[in-house]
């Protein structure tokens, strides 16, 4: 009995060590926090680009990879196809590539004569914000993928089984069925991929720079702040993205914590 | 309300299953687990590949996807849709279909009139009991107007009151709705209850086709016989009508007394798990009682089979190993046997 409340004991003070690192570090934002120069910097012109350029790439990266996500989740979820385990494990190449990496491979693919082509017969990507958007977008995919097919993998195949055996082909059995069921995990794993977009900095600013008031995000901007040694600027900028992200955090926990259909 | 016909088809344990359902016709599926009887009922509903052909009317349906095939499905585990209430879920094959709102309405309160859950109609899945989901579960497998129904094991999570009293009214309703349906149940006596004809699957083949009493009275093959207990089958040389609902028969040395409403039986079969037997003089009265000599005894498995005979009439009893071992039994010892008119089948005589 002693032993198990002292092996409580102990895991709860971890836990509690581990609030008090995250919490350390953003009190210590408030060391160098003042009222004027916060509003001030809030409401610059170049903050509110950044601010308002962060907002506009991530949401649309958001929508972009979600698009992709959800199909392709469902095929991994459901189907057992020809290279789907190789898919399934290049998912994971966010996660195990430092932000960098993938912006550079980037940058190396239209060095190529594909995306020469690309660039000077569509669209240029590098050092503009289509450059933003891809970077956001080449980050964040895999990941939505991966959390949308957790999602999928918990409702069982069953229930189009059934809609299929009362009429609705494997299209409406998917978007009257498996859609609904999976509403909620997706809503919560598309914030969450909203949260790693704005929070994207290492490919973007290997893809599109780090201009102000042209490809500046807000991590960018932070990045920019810091190296000119301005870090009361920097506070006021991350306390910006702090909010925006446990706002958006707290969210998820709400949605999360509602009964589940399944 | 189509014929089906199953020809050579193989998947997973099947191998070269032959089976003709006919129109109408309520089919029960019968057999061990692992012998393949769901396996038959995806492959009727195409919600699996195989080999081998099926036959909706003499119709090849092998490239018919599933939701063009016109075959219900009540899933063992149900699945009613978890995000949309009684109503919604009977609704859906319906509206999937293209049926108009009125229809769809009609339908819905024609169906849970019939399967009483009229006053769930509003209310979501997780709230009910298990004998109101599977009534709200079998509304929804019948309400697009299938051809034909197919039915996994569609009493097995009740408990045995629920099961018996959902079985009789699955049986009117399924007569009723003049539908094709087939099946799978691991109970015999269940599958008595509403079959037409039951087929004895085993290893992925099947063993026999026929109505329940000719399974009882004349199992096709040995393994037949061993899936349905191996029954003693008496023929009754006599019957007489002792008073209303009872009668007495006379069986060459053997006279039993039945509950019986009609007046002429013609054989009896009596399960050996029924017959009891017992060293010393069983009390009570003294009726379907006999004193019989062992003439065999075999084990099989866990079980023992011990062969009596009553004067010239013979009979096999089973029993678990471990009774037996207690009992002082051997061949060629006088005991006293008990017949249990707990689950009689009766053929009665032309």
């Amino acid at each position: 009995m002693d032993r198990e409340v002292n092996f409580k004991r102990l895991a709860i003070a971890f836990s509690i060590c581990v609030f008090f690192l995250y919490a350390g570090l953003v009190l210590s934002l408030f060391h160098f926090y003042k009222g004027p120069l916060f509003l001030e910097t809030l409401c610059s012109a170049r903050t509110l680009f950044s601010l308002k350029l962060s907002l506009i790439t991530a949401t649309t990266a958001t929508a972009v990879s979600v698009f992709f996500a959800i199909p392709s989740a469902y095929a991994l979820s459901r189907y057992r196809f020809f290279g789907s385990q190789v898919i399934d494990t290049i998912l994971e190449l966010p996660m195990i590539v430092s932000p960098v990496a993938l912006g550079a491979l980037i940058l190396i693919f239209f060095n190529t004569p594909a995306g020469t082509f690309i660039q000077e017969r569509g669209v240029q990507v590098v050092f503009t914000v289509y450059g933003i958007l891809l970077a956001q977008f080449i980050t964040t995919v895999g990941i939505a993928t991966r959390l949308i097919k957790a999602a999928m993998d918990e409702i069982p195949a069953r229930y189009e089984d059934v809609a299929k055996t009362l009429g609705a082909s494997p299209a409406k059995a998917f978007f009257t069925v498996t859609l609904p069921l999976s509403r909620r995990s997706i809503i919560a794993s598309a914030i969450l991929t909203w949260a790693k977009a704005l929070g994207e900095f290492g490919a973007t600013i290997t893809v599109a720079g780090s201009m102000a008031m042209k490809t500046e995000t807000l991590p960018v901007a932070i990045f920019m702040r810091l190296a000119s040694a301005d870090i009361e600027g920097t506070a006021v900028l991350v306390l910006i993205l702090l909010a925006i992200g446990l706002g958006l955090l707290y969210g998820v926990r709400l949605l999360a914590g509602r009964p589940s259909y399944v | 309300m189509p014929r089906i016909e199953l020809r050579n088809i193989s998947k997973h344990v099947l191998n070269d299953l032959n089976l003709i359902i006919e129109d109408k016709e309520v089919m029960a599926l019968v057999g061990p687990n692992g012998a393949g009887k769901s396996t038959v009922l995806n492959v009727i509903a195409g919600l699996i590949s195989y080999d081998g052909e099926v036959r909706f009317d003499g119709r090849k349906m092998d490239r018919t996807p599933p939701h063009r095939r016109g075959v219900g499905y009540l899933f063992q585990d149900l699945a009613l849709f978890p995000h949309l209430t009684v109503a919604a879920n009977i609704a859906y094959g319906l509206k999937v279909q293209g049926y108009e709102a009125g229809a769809i309405a009609t339908r819905i309160d024609e169906l849970t009139k019939a399967l009483h859950i009229e006053r769930l109609k509003e209310r979501y899945p997780q709230s009910l009991s298990g004998g109101e989901k599977q009534r709200v579960a079998i509304a929804r497998a019948v309400a697009p107007f299938q051809k034909i129904l197919l039915l996994d094991e569609p009493t097995a999570s009740l408990d045995p009151q629920t099961a018996k009293y959902l079985r009789a009214e699955l049986g009117v309703l399924l007569k009723r709705l003049e539908i094709t349906a087939v099946f799978v149940i691991h109970d015999l006596l269940g599958a008595e209850e509403i079959a037409d004809r039951i087929a004895i699957i085993h290893k992925g083949r099947i063993e026999q086709v026929a109505s329940p009493e000719t399974i009882f009275f004349h199992p096709g093959t040995d393994v037949v016989s061993e899936f349905i207990g191996r029954p003693n089958i008496l023929t009754c040389d006599q019957c007489r009508v002792l008073s209303s609902g009872l009668v007495e028969i006379t069986s060459g040395d053997m006279r039993m007394v039945l509950p019986y409403e009609g007046d002429m039986i013609g054989k009896i079969a009596i399960s050996p798990h029924d017959i009891y037997i017992s060293n010393t003089k069983p009390p009570g009265p003294a009726i379907n009682r006999y004193q019989a000599v062992v003439t065999e005894i075999v084990r099989h498995r866990s079980l023992v089979r011990v062969r009596v005979a009553i004067g010239k009439t013979s009979l096999v009893a089973e029993l678990a190993e471990g009774i037996f071992d207690e009992m002082d039994i051997a061949e060629g010892r006088e005991i006293y046997v008990v017949v249990k008119l707990r689950r009689l089948r009766y053929v009665e005589s032309m």
